[in-house]
């Protein structure tokens, strides 16, 4: 038993399913019963669907007991600590026998997402374990030039996780070329897609990886000083990373010539942001690190010539940073076996939506959206069709059903109309609206907006009038093509790329789902039925039972009919508020 | 040396330089590109995303405001793509721009006469302007003023307030317009030069009279046929003398005629005059032949005798000159507009029993004027609503004798929106009558067609459906291109007001035909529109103007009205169209000339309701006393933030909250005035729309204003401003880029203290005071009264004070009024009184400011910049944020107001010891800079010998530094610095503290370097011109030591004279405690109201005998004068000033003086009277005469380094001793 290690998933997905109180009772049960396995914390491993997870490592191999809660944790440690008895029902994968999660782990290469699941993100020494930190010591011990470490990134293909996709070797070379006496280095960690979670997770899991991919590009550019600009929303991230700087530090990873090389210093400093999502833009997150309301200005100049404190600056996202280490270490030709032509290596999807497996993905580029969606993420919930998935968050679009053989590369996804983005895929079945999706995204960005532009300000806002317009049916003849003109116009008229963006989902759902449009607008109907003032709901006499239970919950008092007689809706007073179809417990309600 | 490269711009080949925008590029090749967020002044920012471009090869529109040029860029500025950008980038905007570009009564106006502009000029008893003002619109203004129907009225805002009483316009019209006839000078339309065209009016009624007025004012002949034997049309004929008298008529006509324009009378086109005749003799035509038929009620038995239509019973007795004679009778009148109004109220007045208004629906729906009804029924008439004639019946000799009518009730709307009468069932009754009046209608004759169109073949003249004349609804042009209509000829029946509108549309499009130009409607502007976004109600104006209640139109009393008498009797004083010019709310914006927004909206057709939707209304900010903040109307470009944060850098303003609902706001939502803020108004001056504006207390209008461009005459920086007038009244002030403020900044002083050109308290009379009061003189007695004065006493018992305010030429004429008249040298100034001599030198080989930005460091030395000299605060401001050069304060004050400005402060007790104590340290550790000593400066040795016998450790606590390291790293530091500059102020140090920073600025080798050195600055714009016009007794021009015997000579022979001064009396301070001078006379200073210690100034001046004072207004000194001479304004006259870098700025007389003789005609009087030979000169040969005075070089002079042994007396006066700095520095404090 001495070497059964308990290891449980306290990433922010795990907390929030009740991992805290499952290792607090195997702790309890430990200590009580002076147990001698080893109990251990790790964090997320992208099941988010089956968390609390709980890894049980013994002699025999690993197991991944998913859905673990208390009674669950006192029968593990019964059954396969005490008695080294795996309980097969609980597992939900393990490499010795097929269990229901082989698909969606096996689909997966894991470079990014590394350590995350397997490692204590508290504990460099774990990193370190894991090859953690011998990229950079391999370029100290062998001397690796500047020009080397930027050209090996070159060759490897990787581009910038954050969303552009722009070469981060190109990048790194740009900084490099500008001379200054002072220069950073900036981690965007604010990512701000509703529905993505990659950088927390990393961030949380494996927060040494983004810190030594840092000091590589540091080295490489020759950087003075750097800052990681993460959302204060992310405490756990920031706790972590906190923990993380301040044992490199005391490792040497950081601080005056760092690995014995001579004159590289390098500190590290988080600044919290206060969660705008503009500030995902560099010159916005730039101006917000020099205490400026965060708003973009024009580029060029980019950072890397001017960029923070008018400095040159090279700015990368967690995922990328994530990435260096490996590929220093295991070379630019390995990383570039993955892959497209045009995109290398592997991208980490955050699945969410009406997906039976919800959680993080590591897939190499190239593998289809179909595959993703179906094989790893196990298809549609409830038995429901799959209709489009959403990619690139409020800056992305619909790819439709139909498109769903795209692979996943930087340029298939772009012609679709969507954006890879930094990696939200929101999948949607046949009881999602279109419409109501693309006001759901332009929303947010609406209120995301800065207020600089006028376009984006001004423009935004009257889309997404439109959009509620024609959600409320009051949509009028010429409003598709309203909403084509501003999209276009917002699109070529915004300083950043929210604003340059913003309109992508409208555009897409109109692309894909014109029909849909104008059911809304010249049918007056929702086909999804889910804008309920384009909705009717009557009572079916066949189902209805009599039960009064409609009427009772009926917040306008629409609903007429006496005990056990079939009871029947008033029109003139309904309001659509649905309450009556949620609480009929005979789908005695119909909508059209 | 700036790199040339190459770009095609808009498919030309142009030269760009590197590094600059595709925004500048365009400008220096006169491409305009609209933009509303950019401004030279400050760094671009890119925000509004007007100034697009297409650039070739990139993405998407690109921002030319922030888009660099490079080489080989192909740029177009002005393709489909970037209008429609601009367009939707303008709808945009429009759609969250909840305002007024113009007041609904000038919206109302079918003529669109711009009611608050005249408004805002009969506020300032500008009579005969507002007249010019209405008269770009509407030539009949005195006629308009009496017998419009006011739409204007009806949609006035202050209906919503007061008890929907709205501002009464036609009132202050009438008041106007009837002051204007009676006025010595009344206005006259400048007529264009003849064009040798011909236009044939026909008709002289309003639609006539107006197309001849406006074509004539073109430069065309134009000649009217009327065929009535008078003019006016209905106005004459229709509308009756008690509320338009016909001599009233006639003195607007006559007005027209007097432009040259001539009437033939009795001529009647189809009837005796043909129309081969004017085709043959006129280049074009417009008919305003109105409609002359007359309709009966259309009813059984409407043919019987006494049944007329209303206005043949109205044109009768005009024609005939012969009222009818109704006495006893009971008369009839059908219909609700203003000609059965016309009808009944006449009918009255010609005697009738009884008088009855036959109406088919209610009062609330009738046409006619509210007030006229009101005084129908205060003369007896009645009513009879809801009821429609149905039959006349006659008796046997054809006569009326009764009318037969229905009862009738309200129904649904009819296409007027009105509810639509139906009759009642049964509810026939007979009324008994002697006469019907029908005023239901009006045709026009049309019977002259065939006459006309025979004369064209290929055009024809037609008639509408309606029987009117047919002309293009845009350009009143008519199927024959030569001839245009206008008035009731095409309309139909309707009011004099429109008529005039068509008038100058129908004489707008026939100029063009006469000029062979296309002919168009004029563009149509745009105009933003509160109701665009919501109907205004009484909560949005509640509670933000006070109540004021109409002044109401004095009539006639109702029992005095069996008369012709003209009713309304006119507003019976200025007083009372004066106040209720007040009640106007100005609606419209104040920007309405000015507006970038509203200029592009117009280029681009944008429209405000492309994409309505939601929109943000917020309250108007008046909390600072002269910036009013209107976010309704802010575009968001952020010009006003970054120019207070970026030139001023005082950030008082900055964005609140995000996205739709971001607005900007001073810093905290404090009010502004609570904030940092310094009030230069730079905010204004870049708000490219209304949002910024003054917070003036006067009716701005906004009405055309006129430039004076004029020099600054408060503070020694010498900018260039532009007073922005009407008449003489000052409405605001601007930056003009000028020599020394080149981008255009100004401060508070200028841009705010301009109230005391518009006081009409002013001197205007020489004043002499007999009993202690004043009484008015004529200016002979007063220079009879002062040359009495001086040769009643010796020369040196007479002293003269110049104020540092005057023009160069004003101080030379006082000192030679001293020195030749007076015969002494005893001439100063408060300004300088007691300050040593210090100052004479600080001005010599200044950095000039523009070399502020090269600098390497700044150093201010008691300069509080940001308050007394802001511009030159700005200059340092922008060079610190732009090209981060560092500034650190040493001030006395711990509070200074420059503390947040610069990078490092040292808070010390003594400018004098802290420099005194630098420079030993310099000179003790041997850091002088030996080489620049040598070759530039004398007197070195002599200062280093006297300086260092002195106690460094005592200078050191003298200063008041925490450490003596302060002085050490100061002295090394700014010794050490390649370009340092010293900015200091005369008004903080000491005269001999000004001495040692010379010395400093020599022993450093900095004095008169590029970009290092001194920077001086005075307290007065004219500071420097006391030194060089000799305003001194030991100087004379130029600061020549005036017992110079080459001056002296030089002096003799200007003057004609042998007798000039022998004797100089250094101190007039002593001077005044001794109480030894006899005459005082102080030109332009203000000591007492500027005195830091009043009693002894009293002192000064009570013990003398006699005291004579210059000076614009009755200053508190002027008050204890014994004889005041009135002082012309610098803008009256012109002439020179000198700043503090010695920059000789003249400024031109721009307004007429208010006072009989300019103060310099005054001196050169009153020298004349003292008997020294003065030729009759203007201000140029004033200037001319002190130039010959200066001395022919000063090459090769060194500077001189002079030892002070200890510090010397600050200054005695505030305000640089003027009344108008002083004023305005209450003012402003009172303010907040």
């Amino acid at each position: 038993m001495e070497n059964t290690k308990v290891i449980v998933g306290l990433g922010t997905c795990g907390i929030a399913a009740g991992a805290n109180k499952v290792f607090n009772q195997l702790k309890l049960v430990k200590e009580t019963e002076n147990l001698d396995f080893k109990l251990k914390k790790t964090s997320c491993i992208g099941m988010c669907y089956r968390e609390p997870l709980v890894e049980v490592i013994d002699k025999s191999g690993s197991y991944f007991y998913g859905n673990v809660d208390e009674k669950k944790a006192k029968e593990i440690i019964e059954e396969h600590i005490k008695k080294a008895k795996p309980i097969k029902d609980y597992v939900v994968y393990t490499d010795l026998f097929d269990t229901p999660e082989d698909d969606f782990v096996q689909g997966q290469v894991k470079i990014t997402l590394r350590d995350c699941g397997y490692i204590d993100p508290e504990s460099i020494e774990e990193y370190e374990e894991r090859k953690g930190y011998r990229a950079m010591k391999k370029i100290a011990g062998q001397r690796i030039s500047r020009l080397d470490v930027i050209q090996t990134i070159l060759k490897s293909g990787l581009r910038g996780r954050g969303g552009g996709g722009f070469p981060t070797g190109l990048k790194w070379k740009f900084a490099n070329d500008n001379k200054s006496d002072e220069k950073f280095i900036i981690c965007n960690a604010d990512e701000g897609d509703p529905g993505a979670f990659m950088d927390r997770s990393v961030l949380e899991g494996d927060p040494h990886a983004v810190i030594e991919g840092m000091i590589i590009g540091a080295y490489a550019i020759e950087a003075t000083s750097g800052v990681i600009y993460c959302r204060a929303e992310y405490p756990l991230a920031i706790k972590r990373l906190n923990i993380a700087i301040r044992q490199a530090r005391e490792k040497g990873y950081l601080g005056k010539n760092i690995l014995g090389l001579n004159g590289f210093n390098l500190d590290l400093y988080i600044k919290e942001g206060a969660g705008a999502f503009v500030c995902g833009e560099e010159t916005a997150l730039i101006a917000s690190i020099e205490g400026e309301r965060g708003m973009p200005r024009k580029r060029p100049p980019f950072p890397a010539a001017s960029g923070l404190w008018k400095k040159p600056t090279n700015i990368n996202n967690v995922e990328t940073f994530a990435n260096i280490p490996w590929i220093i270490l295991n070379g630019a030709e390995e990383y570039a076996k993955y892959g497209t032509e045009k995109s290398k290596g592997t991208k980490v999807f955050a699945l969410a939506g009406k997906i039976k497996r919800s959680g993080l993905v590591e897939v190499p580029m190239g593998m289809s959206i179909r595959d993703v969606i179906f094989k790893l993420g196990g298809g549609i919930k409830d038995g429901k069709k799959f209709k489009a998935v959403q990619m690139g968050g409020p800056s992305g679009g619909c790819i439709p059903e139909h498109l769903a053989d795209t692979i996943v590369d930087y340029d298939s996804v772009n012609a679709t109309g969507a954006i890879m983005g930094s990696g939200g895929m929101v999948v949607m079945d046949e009881t999602t609206c279109m419409i109501d999706i693309a006001k759901f995204f332009l929303d947010f960005t609406q209120k995301e907006s800065c207020g600089k532009c006028t376009f984006c300000r001004i423009g935004t806002k009257r889309m997404l009038e439109i959009l509620t317009r024609i959600t409320e049916g009051k949509g009028e003849e010429d409003d598709i093509e309203k909403l084509e003109e501003l999209s276009y116009q917002i699109k070529d008229n915004s300083l950043c790329g929210l604003g340059q963006t913003a309109p992508n989902p409208v555009l897409t759902t109109i692309r894909y789902f014109r029909d849909e449009y104008e059911a809304h607008i010249f049918d007056k109907k929702c086909p999804a039925k889910v804008c309920k003032a384009l909705l009717t709901y009557e009572v079916d006499p066949e189902k209805c039972t009599g039960c009064t239970v409609c009427a009772k919950n009926c917040p306008s008092n629409a609903i007429d009919g006496a005990r056990k007689e079939t009871h029947f809706i008033r029109q003139e007073d309904c309001i659509n508020c649905g309450m009556c179809y949620t609480k009929c417990k005979f789908d005695a309600i119909n909508i059209s | 040396m700036s790199e040339k490269i190459n770009i095609r711009l808009d498919d030309k080949t142009v030269e760009g330089i590197r590094g600059e925008t595709i925004l500048e590029l365009a400008k220096r090749n006169n491409i305009e590109i609209p933009t509303l967020c950019n401004d030279p002044r400050i760094e671009p920012y890119t925000s509004c995303f007007i100034c697009v471009v297409e650039v070739e090869g990139f993405r998407g529109l690109q921002p030319s405001c922030s888009t660099k040029i490079s080489e080989g860029m192909t740029i177009h500025t002005n393709n489909e793509r970037i209008k429609k950008a601009r367009k939707t980038a303008l709808d945009l905007l429009l759609s969250n721009h909840y305002a007024d570009c113009v007041g609904p009564c000038k919206q109302a106006c079918p003529a669109g006469v711009d009611v608050q502009g005249y408004i805002s000029l009969i506020d300032k008893g500008m009579y005969n302007e507002a007249v010019a003002l209405i008269k770009e619109t509407n030539p009949l203004p005195a006629i308009c003023g009496r017998v419009c129907v006011r739409p204007c009225e009806a949609d006035c805002r202050r209906n919503l307030l007061d008890e929907e009483t709205g501002v009464g316009i036609d009132y202050m019209k009438r008041f106007a317009a009837d002051y204007d006839l009676e006025s010595e000078s009344k206005f006259k339309p400048q007529i264009k030069d003849s064009t040798g065209k011909k236009v044939a009016v026909i008709g002289a009624g309003p639609g006539g009279l107006s197309a001849a007025f406006f074509l004539q004012k073109e430069g065309h002949q134009v000649d009217i046929y009327e065929a009535a034997p008078k003019a006016g049309g209905w106005l004459r004929y229709g509308i009756p003398e008690y509320r338009l008298p016909n001599d009233l008529l006639q003195k607007e006509v006559d007005n027209i005629t007097e432009m040259g324009v001539n009437i033939f009378f009795n001529k009647k086109l189809g009837d005796n005059l043909e129309f081969a005749d004017i085709k043959a003799d006129y280049d074009a035509g417009i008919l305003a032949i109105g409609s002359q038929i007359g309709t009966l009620i259309g009813c059984e038995g409407d043919d019987a005798e006494n049944v007329h239509p209303g206005i043949y019973f109205l044109k009768e007795m005009e024609v005939s000159g012969k009222h009818y004679d109704f006495k006893g009778k009971r008369v009839a009148v059908i219909g609700g507009g203003n000609t059965a109004m016309d009808c009944c109220r006449t009918a009255k007045r010609c005697g009738a029993e009884e008088v009855f208004v036959i109406y088919r629906r209610t009062e609330k729906e009738m046409p006619a004027n509210p007030i006229e009804i009101h005084e129908s029924k205060l003369e007896g008439v009645e009513y009879m609503f809801l009821t429609n004639p149905r039959k006349v019946n006659k008796d046997e000799e054809g006569k009326v004798k009764s009318i037969s009518c229905l009862k009738m009730k309200l129904g649904e709307p009819d296409a007027s929106g009105r509810r639509r009468p139906i009759p009642i069932d049964g509810s026939d009754f007979d009324l008994q009558i002697d006469f019907i009046l029908a005023a239901i209608g009006q045709k026009t004759n049309v019977n002259f067609l065939k006459n006309l169109n025979k004369n064209y073949s290929g055009e024809e003249l037609k008639t509408n459906r309606w029987g009117d004349i047919d002309a293009n609804s845009e350009t009143l042009q008519t199927g024959i291109k030569s001839i245009f209509a206008a008035g009731d000829g095409v309309t139909g029946p309707a009011t004099l007001i429109e008529a005039i509108a068509q008038a100058k549309i129908a004489s707008n499009s026939c100029n063009q035909f006469l000029l062979g130009q296309e002919i168009v409607p004029p563009k149509k502007e745009f105009l933003s529109k509160k109701d665009n976004f919501k109907k205004q109600v009484p909560e949005d104006y509640l509670g933000h103007f006070e109540k004021q209640m109409r002044d109401e139109m004095p009539t006639l009393d109702p029992s005095n009205r069996s008369n012709f008498e003209e009713v309304e009797l006119g507003y019976n004083s200025e007083d009372v169209a004066k106040h209720e010019a007040q009640r106007c709310l100005e609606c419209g914006c104040n920007e309405y000339f000015t507006c970038d927004l509203k200029k592009y909206s117009t280029e681009y057709n944008a429209e405000q309701n492309k994409f309505s939707g939601e929109f943000n209304e917020y309250q108007v900010d008046f909390r600072h006393p002269y910036i009013e903040i209107d976010n309704n109307k802010c575009v968001l470009c952020s010009r006003c933030i970054r120019i207070c944060h970026e030139v001023v850098g005082a950030n008082a303003l900055g964005l609140v909250n995000r996205g739709y609902e971001t607005y900007v706001a001073p810093s905290f939502g404090n009010s502004l005035s609570d904030t940092p803020c310094e009030s230069c108004g730079l905010c204004i001056s870049t708000c490219p729309t209304g949002a910024i504006t003054e917070n003036v207390i006067f009716k701005p209008g906004p009405v055309k204003l006129n430039q004076a461009e004029t020099i600054c005459n408060y503070c020694s920086i010498g900018c260039d401003i532009s007073l922005n007038y009407k008449k003489d009244f000052v409405m605001k002030v601007t930056g003009n880029e000028g020599l020394i403020n080149n981008d255009g900044n100004l401060c508070k002083y200028p841009k705010f203290g301009y109230h005391y050109l518009n006081d009409v308290s002013r001197i205007t009379k020489p004043l002499l005071k007999v009993n202690g009061r004043f009484e008015e003189i004529s200016f002979k007695k007063a220079y009879e009264i002062i040359a009495e004065k001086i040769k009643n006493v010796e020369p040196d018992d007479n002293v003269f004070f110049t104020g540092a305010r005057l023009s160069n030429e004003e101080m030379y004429l006082v000192q030679k009024l001293a020195r030749n008249g007076a015969k002494t040298n005893n001439v100063t100034s408060f300004h300088y009184l007691n300050r040593g001599n210090g100052y004479i030198g600080n001005s010599i080989e200044n950095v000039p400011f523009e070399q502020i930005k090269d600098a390497n460091k700044i150093y201010l030395i008691g300069a509080e910049i940001n308050k007394d000299n802001a511009v030159a605060g700005f200059m340092i401001n922008n060079a610190r944020q732009k090209n981060n050069i560092p500034i650190e304060l040493i001030s006395t004050d711990k509070n200074s107001s420059m503390k947040h400005k610069v990078d490092e402060a040292i808070f010390i007790k003594s400018y004098y010891y802290f420099i005194k104590a630098v420079n030993y340290y310099l000179i003790a550790n041997h850091f002088e800079n030996a080489l620049f000593i040598k070759d530039n400066c004398s007197d070195f040795e002599e200062y280093k010998k006297k300086v260092l016998k002195e106690n460094f450790v005592e200078l050191v606590k003298l200063s008041g530094v925490k450490y003596m390291d302060n002085i050490i790293e100061f002295a090394k530091e700014f010794n050490n610095q390649m370009n340092a500059i010293i900015v200091f102020s005369e008004k903080e140090i000491s005269s001999n503290a000004s001495f040692e920073l010379f010395n400093l600025a020599m022993i450093t080798g900095k004095l008169g370097k590029t970009s290092s050195g001194l920077i001086s600055l005075k307290e007065k714009n004219n500071s420097q011109g006391l030194f060089d016009m000799g305003i001194c007794p030991t100087l004379g021009v130029g600061s020549q030591a005036i017992l110079d015997k080459p001056l002296q000579r030089k002096m003799k022979k200007l003057w004609h004279t042998r007798n000039l001064p022998k004797t100089v009396n250094v101190s007039q301070y002593e001077s005044l405690e001794k109480g030894i001078l006899k005459n005082i006379f102080i030109f332009g200073e203000d000591p007492m109201g500027c005195a830091l210690n009043k009693v002894q100034v009293a002192g000064w001046l009570s013990i003398v005998d006699y005291v004579v004072v210059q000076d614009y207004f009755l200053t508190e000194t002027a008050q204890m004068a014994d004889l005041v001479l009135p002082a012309s304004f610098p803008i009256e006259t012109g002439g020179n000033y000198t700043n503090t870098q010695r920059v000789i700025q003249k400024f031109e007389k721009h307004f007429d003086k208010k006072v009989k003789k300019s103060s310099y005609k005054q001196m050169i009087d009153i020298l004349k009277k003292l008997g020294s030979r003065e030729e009759s000169k203007s201000i140029e040969g004033v200037m001319s005469e002190a130039m010959s005075l200066l001395p022919i070089n000063n090459i090769g002079k060194k500077f001189k380094f002079n030892y002070t042994s200890n510090n010397n007396n600050n200054r005695i006066f505030n305000h640089g001793c003027d009344y108008i700095n002083k004023r305005f520095d209450e003012e402003f404090e009172q303010a907040f």
